[in-house]
């Protein structure tokens, strides 16, 4: 494949030609030249008004549905809204069915995982079942490829298992990912806990049951660092906190970085697409776990994100059928699917200039999960993301199985036109 | 008679202060109605109307009955013990299997909070919330009013103490919209773990001090302790409850003036309330009840015209 990106803006900060517009030609899946009006000769051309390039985003969030609830979402189907919402890599929860807790099912996994142009990473569950009782084989997963370690949808309660799983975890140079959440203060719980959950009669999942969890998490990182050659610094994390939507959370993640505890987290893009109010009709697409918190907290999520607080953006990609969604509010399943709105989400609501936006959908992460940096220099592999930051288009149809998306219909900034990976390409 | 600005009564917060007002008018003639020796007039003798009951319910399910009845329409019973549901059919197919059977209105109880409004969006029939888990309960809310408006005249300025189990109870947050609609100020008075966090932002007091609300209202409702409804502890026994947030009449009989004393039924008696205050002078309960009937005859009527 001989492919020339005519006129295009590099968006990458660690490339030299940063925020200029380049033709960059791609041979072979390796960035052969970069300059200007490049000769295209025999390659095909691609080109468009306000297109920009950076290296492949990372989704580091996404539900598994495969194996086991392939009507939900399957290995094809997820490589399909990846691809659209300019994914390269994405990192996979265990909670499929089985569980990814043995090198078994992994390497199931991983022999459907073949040479594509978006690559699926698995995480492998910390323990059994994601049950958070019993230890997986954890070096076993990681040499048989674990891309990190979580239970996933399942927040680890015991204290005593977070604790001995990063001690255990930490010689390996492999990452911990935890959503923070005590299950006991949301029990039965539905929506965030406020002035509309009391005129809803819904049951409150409070902003504290978050917070616990992250100040939970920070001691015991502390702790499992204590007398164990501590070194400082968050560039490789050993836990990463996954969804965080209140503000007391973004604040103690800022002061435990800030006293150089090796942590990093993330917030899902459509966290801040809606606040609590926006439940008035019960409409379960808007049910969401963590849930839609309030305005202040979304404040704070902001000034997270823009002071680097929080490193990264995920989808948090949860598809379901209709038949877990279309039913009365609290029977109804948590998540929305959002590998195709993630980046015009980000972009429209967090405030942040594109470059930012990007850094946290590929430098970051990538970082975060060892994966290999990429970046558009010459030589490098071309593993790119291309798409115009200013253009407008309307959702009207899903790739993904599920279709529990509160933005279908409507009109979104941010448009991805293909991603080029492995050698190959994918056009929109 | 004026007509209503919905085509469903999903909850009290949904209506306008002057549908409240034409509900409990048209209220007051079918109470007229129904102590005539013909307790029946046929309003609605073209309609049919199910009562679909996917929770335990006696009094309410027999005042709409009744309430259909007396205004001449056909009635079906559907509760869900031994229905389909257990066989795992969706709320919406049972509904729409009982629709397609030429059904008119549907009077629904439901555990989930907002069930009525998922139904009433997908569905043709005119939709009546009976009870829907922790969220409304319009019917009540307007019963009350009727009945507090009958023994005080107006609300106007009236206080109101709702007194128990507030964190679980639909009929405290559809009578707070209610009384809050009519003019009148509402407290809202129980052990701590019963009071929801946010409910002050809604303008309601909230206290903790039963003799101290009986001292403050004009009218004391006061709530069964739902403990169906509690799958978590809350509180440590019912002896605690009945000894410190229960009402007695001595505690009544001390106060120094009368107040009205209401409760939604079923009574815990010896729990929130002792047999001696709820037969007391001071209560209106079987009023209540009474009125509900009328209540829902009214809340049928208007929106069958619609």
């Amino acid at each position: 494949m001989k492919l020339l990106l005519r006129s295009v803006r590099i968006i990458d900060k660690a490339s030299p030609w940063h925020n200029q517009v380049k033709d960059v030609l791609v041979e072979h899946g390796t960035i052969a030249r970069i300059g200007d009006q490049l000769e295209a000769e025999t390659a095909q051309v691609k080109e468009g008004n306000g297109w920009c390039v950076s290296p492949g985003w990372v989704d580091m969030r996404v539900a598994s549905r495969d194996p086991g609830f392939e009507h939900k979402e399957d290995f094809r189907s997820v490589r399909e809204v990846a691809a659209r919402g300019g994914f390269t890599d994405v990192l996979m929860l265990p909670n499929s069915r089985p569980v990814v807790d043995s090198k078994g099912t992994l390497n199931y996994i991983r022999q459907e995982l073949r040479e594509q142009s978006v690559q699926l990473h698995v995480a492998a569950a910390v323990t059994r079942q994601a049950e958070g009782v019993d230890f997986t084989e954890m070096i076993d997963l990681h040499r048989a490829g674990a891309a990190a370690f979580t239970d996933g949808e399942h927040p680890i309660q015991n204290a005593d298992i977070l604790l001995k799983a990063l001690l255990y975890l930490r010689p390996l140079n492999t990452l911990l990912i935890n959503r923070p959440e005590d299950r006991q203060l949301t029990i039965f719980g539905q929506m965030n806990e406020g002035v509309t959950s009391t005129l809803l009669g819904l049951k409150g999942m409070p902003h504290l049951a978050e917070e616990m969890m992250v100040f939970r998490d920070l001691q015991l990182l502390a702790y499992a660092l204590e007398k164990n050659d501590f070194e400082p610094g968050t560039e490789k994390p050993l836990l990463h906190l996954s969804l965080l939507s209140t503000a007391r959370a973004v604040e103690m993640v800022r002061e435990a970085k800030k006293k150089g505890l090796p942590v990093s987290c993330d917030m899902a893009a459509h966290q801040l697409a809606f606040d609590d109010t926006a439940i008035q009709d019960f409409d379960t697409n808007l049910k969401v776990n963590p849930p839609f918190r309030t305005a202040t907290d979304q404040e704070a999520l902001r000034r997270g994100l823009a002071d680097g607080t929080i490193d990264v953006i995920v989808s948090d990609h949860s598809p379901h059928d209709e038949e877990s969604k279309n039913l009365e509010f609290d029977h109804a399943d948590f998540g929305i699917t959002g590998l195709e709105t993630a980046f015009s989400l980000a972009l429209m609501h967090t405030g942040l200039a594109v470059e930012e936006v990007v850094a946290k959908l590929t430098s970051r992460p990538r970082q975060i999960l060892r994966l290999p940096a990429v970046s558009v220099v010459e030589g490098s592999a071309a593993c790119l993301t291309i798409f115009e930051p200013e253009a407008e288009w309307t959702f009207t149809r899903s790739y993904s199985k599920a279709k529990n998306t509160p933005f279908l219909g409507q009109t979104l900034r941010g448009r991805v036109h293909g991603i080029l990976n492995q050698g190959q390409a994918r056009w929109f | 008679m004026t007509q209503l600005s919905v085509r469903h009564l999903l909850g009290i917060k949904n209506l306008t202060e002057n549908d409240i007002h034409t509900i409990l008018d048209t209220a007051n003639q079918f109470k007229e109605v129904i102590n005539r020796p013909i307790k029946k007039v046929p309003s609605l003798r073209d309609i049919t109307i199910a009562n679909v009951f996917f929770e335990n319910s006696t009094r309410t399910r027999l005042s709409f009955e009744l309430a259909e009845k007396r205004l001449s329409a056909d009635v079906v019973n559907f509760s869900a013990s031994g229905s389909s549901v257990k066989k795992g059919e969706t709320l919406l197919d049972t509904v729409n299997n009982i629709l397609a059977m030429k059904v008119d209105m549907i009077v629904m109880r439901h555990s989930s909070p907002g069930a009525p409004h998922y139904l009433s969006s997908r569905i043709p029939a005119n939709v009546v919330n009976a009870g829907d888990g922790t969220h409304e309960h319009p019917t009540q809310a307007l019963l009350d009013a009727f009945s507090m408006r009958e023994k005080l005249g107006t609300l106007v300025g009236k206080k109101v103490a709702i007194i128990g189990d507030i964190l679980h109870s639909r009929v405290a947050l559809s009578n707070i919209f209610c009384l809050q609609k009519l003019g009148a100020e509402v407290m809202v008075c129980g052990p701590t773990t019963l009071i929801p966090k946010y409910i002050g932002e809604l303008g309601v007091k909230i206290g903790h001090n039963v003799r101290e609300a009986l001292q403050w209202c004009d009218v004391a409702n006061v709530l069964r302790i739902q403990l169906e409804r509690q799958q978590i502890k809350y509180f440590p026994s019912l002896r605690e409850y009945a000894l410190y947030f229960g009402i007695n009449r001595q505690m009544l009989d001390e106060l120094d003036r009368e107040i009205v004393l209401m409760h939604p039924g079923p009574i815990n008696r010896g729990v929130e309330l002792s047999s001696d205050a709820a037969d007391s002078q001071h209560s209106i309960i079987l009023n209540q009840v009474e009125n509900g009937v009328a209540v829902r005859m009214a809340v049928l009527y208007l929106l069958a015209q619609q």
